[in-house]
């Protein structure tokens, strides 16, 4: 069995949440008109990605890339490629980027877990070379978004069952595997994995670090 | 005996149906005929001759006319790059250069001239025509009808009796409908009945009679669009296909390609000339001009150039071993079909990312950028159309031509401020006047172009072309196969189509020039005898899949060309 690094990508690897994302993509959709109205719909998310008590963060992602609804896929394409780099390829944070090499050298696989629509986390994930990529993917129709994601949706809310499936298919032992989080709502996961880290922490998960005795690697 | 894929026996291969060919072709200074020529000298050296019929110009012969674009045309750089120093060797031993007009009888040849030339060749190759929609009718008559039939004549003194002649789709007229590779004699795109010769020599004389170009043009147009055709250039083309077709004693075959772009991969990525059809409408909607006539959901049948000259291959081919058809499309439409919407949408995205770079101004960064065009109705009326500018433009220069702006201010600053203002309304009536001209040529390419951007939608079927595909090997699958259905829209559009109409067409339209290939040196070491001198394996995987000659056929040629 091999042992693998599971990174939550928003946190540990980049500064930026899926939300600027979602909002720099609706911000460049076509038409002064088609820009208002989709922000709109971002900005309706943000209270909701805030609101960790939400019993799933499911719906605040769905929301978040809500907004995208209509947009073409050369167009989402084209912009994700855009954003990517622009505020991606040379935004890597620093820590993540080395507790990835140490990973990385010490034979771990590399599953990215991202919040990101796959057009960005893709290029992410090929960069950085990573074995695994979970992210969220555009439900596209006749060459447009629907507004909808694809199941499964990829969240905070991604825990345990989750990974206990992932490691089963891909003969993982969870136990010597490590995870890496930064927001309270990463803390599902980085419960379900033998060892969990939490990088550069919010409140919360700093607390909940220090409940459970993970080791925290600031920036 | 093999079989190809479709379970019958399969045809003699590509190369050996071209081995120890003697082909004539027309139009090769054009843009597809270039790059047919320097695509068949690439890719099979096992052709004997070409016999060139073109025209000098400038007081420039034919064959220095020809010379001077091989060695500078960047459509024949893959062959000036395998060939180096033997290139020109390589012309003197293959390509024989014939000063003709083809609007003359027997293109302008002596009987004893054209017997002697035609005695020796297998196939005629027509790409010559006046492609502009609406020139002075007799020059398109002269270019399409005329030319076309004396090629013809030409072919049938042939020893081969064969004729290849590249036509163009939208040859199918009015109205919308699918389109099927076939041609129906003497029956107009309308259904009506008429007998070609006549409508010909009608025309023609009609011509005769007419004064003025505005005349003839509106005759000719309107003589077109009575039959189906929308312009001079569909009326005369669609004309000339009939009366080939009737002609006696020649296999006559038609290529008709759909609008012809950039190449995918040869000669190179993203290559194009001249200003062509989709050059300008791309170049429009990079400016504040972005509300685009169109229905969106309309084809836009786009074929790359090399994907034409793959089709020319295989049709002359199947000519050649006297298979030929009477009408191959070289059309996307029906198996990869690219819509004006998705065009208009992607053509944005590609302004997007230009006007994004960093040696973009101001204006193209923060305003062009975020005017992103799209398709609309051709007859609304709307905030920034082109007739609304023009309209605003007209009514600013009336109000400031030879206004004397000292009478309306007070007389104490009249001294002061009256000379420098006259200037500047001189100056803003002026723009005002410009203005409304590149708007007024605007709205005249629009109106040119509006039935074939607008007004009709025409799904072309294309059957022959991948029907001649599924017959060869896969080796040359990959080399001449028609190959439409691998075309990935988005990344042909932002990739390939619009830079390079970026670096071929749009500085054309903008009145500079575009770059030109240095001449070859003397001394210049071509792919083929760098591979003599070493045993070192080129690395063939940069070079196009097109441009691979030796992978299925063996050493080239070398002994021809070093002979």
């Amino acid at each position: 069995m091999q042992q693998a690094a599971f990174f939550r990508v928003e946190g540990t690897l980049l500064d930026r949440p899926a939300l600027a994302a979602a909002a720099w993509l609706a911000g460049n959709a076509r038409g002064l008109g088609g820009r208002a109205l989709r922000l709109g719909n971002v900005a309706f998310a943000a209270p909701l990605s805030l609101a960790s008590s939400l019993a799933s963060g499911a719906t605040a992602t769905r929301v978040t890339w809500m907004g995208l609804r209509g947009m073409t896929e050369d167009r989402v394409e084209v912009l994700a490629e855009e954003y990517y780099d622009e505020y991606v390829q040379d935004d890597l944070m620093d820590v993540g980027r080395r507790l990835l090499d140490r990973a990385r050298k010490d034979g771990r696989r590399i599953v990215l877990l991202s919040d990101n629509i796959e057009q960005i986390a893709g290029r992410l994930a090929e960069a950085l070379e990573a074995d695994d990529l979970i992210c969220n993917r555009l439900e596209i129709s006749r060459g447009k978004a629907t507004g909808r994601l694809e199941e499964p949706v990829v969240g905070s809310h991604l825990a345990g069952q989750w990974a206990r499936g992932f490691a089963k298919e891909n003969d993982i032992d969870l136990d010597l595997s490590w995870a890496y989080g930064a927001h309270a709502g990463d803390s599902l996961l980085l419960s379900a994995i033998g060892k969990p880290c939490v990088v550069d922490p919010d409140f919360r998960l700093r607390r909940i670090a220090r409940d459970n005795d993970w080791p925290v690697v600031e920036r | 005996m093999s079989v190809d894929s479709t379970g019958t026996a399969a045809p003699p291969p590509i190369v050996e149906t071209f081995r120890g060919k003697h082909i004539l072709v027309t139009g090769v200074t054009g843009f597809v005929g270039k790059v047919w020529l320097s695509m068949v000298l690439t890719e099979l050296p096992q052709i004997r001759k070409f016999t060139l019929l073109a025209r000098g110009r400038k007081g420039v012969g034919a064959k220095a006319r020809f010379e001077e674009i091989a060695e500078r045309s960047p459509a024949l750089r893959p062959l000036r790059e395998l060939y180096g120093s033997d290139f020109r060797q390589l012309l003197r031993d293959k390509v024989d250069v014939v000063d003709a007009r083809l609007s003359a009888d027997l293109c302008g040849l002596s009987e004893a001239e054209a017997d002697a030339l035609m005695a020796d060749v297998d196939l005629v190759v027509h790409v010559a025509g006046l492609t502009d929609f609406e020139p002075d009718p007799p020059l398109a008559i002269e270019a399409n009808l005329r030319g076309a039939l004396n090629v013809a004549e030409l072919a049938k003194r042939s020893a081969g009796k064969r004729m290849l002649h590249i036509s163009t789709c939208f040859v199918a007229g009015r109205p919308s409908r699918e389109v099927p590779e076939s041609l129906e004699h003497g029956i107009s795109p309308l259904g009506v009945k008429f007998d070609p010769r006549q409508e010909l020599e009608e025309l023609s004389a009609d011509m005769a009679s007419l004064a003025t170009v505005r005349a003839r043009t509106d005759h000719a147009m309107a003589r077109g669009q009575r039959l189906g055709w929308p312009n001079i250039y569909t009326y005369t083309k669609g004309l000339a296909e009939h009366l080939l077709l009737m002609t006696p004693e020649l296999r006559v075959s038609i290529l008709r390609p759909a609008i012809v772009e950039c190449a995918r991969s040869f000669p190179m990525l993203g290559w194009n000339e001249g200003i062509n059809t989709s050059g300008p409408l791309v170049w429009l909607l990079g400016t504040t001009f972005c509300r685009f006539p169109s229905r969106a959901t309309n084809h836009f049948d786009v074929v790359p150039v090399d994907t034409v000259a793959r089709g020319m291959i295989l049709a002359a081919a199947e000519l050649l071993r006297d298979e030929g058809r009477e009408i191959y499309h070289v059309a996307s439409g029906q198996r990869n079909p690219l819509t004006f919407g998705r065009a208009v949408e992607l053509t944005a995205l590609a302004w997007r990312r230009i006007h994004g770079r960093k040696q973009a101004t101001t204006f193209e960064s923060l305003v062009l950028r975020h005017l992103e065009a799209r398709p609309v109705e051709a007859d609304g009326d709307r905030l920034l159309d082109v007739n609304t500018v023009r309209r605003i433009a007209r009514s600013v220069r009336s109000l400031l031509k030879g206004r004397d702006a000292t009478t309306a201010l007070p007389e104490r600053m009249r001294a002061d401020l009256g000379d420098s203002l006259n200037k500047r309304m001189k100056s803003a009536s002026m723009k005002a006047r410009n203005l409304d001209r590149q708007l007024g040529r605007v709205d005249d390419m629009l109106r040119t172009y509006r039935p074939f951007i607008h007004d009709h939608d025409w799904i072309y079927e294309t059957t022959a072309l991948p029907a001649a595909t599924a017959r060869l090997s896969e080796d040359e699958r990959a080399r001449f196969g028609f190959d439409v259905d691998d075309i990935d829209w988005r990344s042909y559009w932002l990739d390939v189509q619009v830079p390079g109409l970026e670096m071929w067409c749009i500085p054309i339209l903008k009145g500079d020039s575009v770059p030109e290939d240095e001449p070859l040196p003397f001394n210049a070491v071509g792919r083929i005898a760098a591979r003599a001198k070493s045993d070192e394996p080129t690395d063939e995987s940069k070079r196009g899949p097109s441009a691979c000659p030796e992978a299925a056929d063996g050493p080239r040629p070398q002994r021809s060309v070093s002979a």
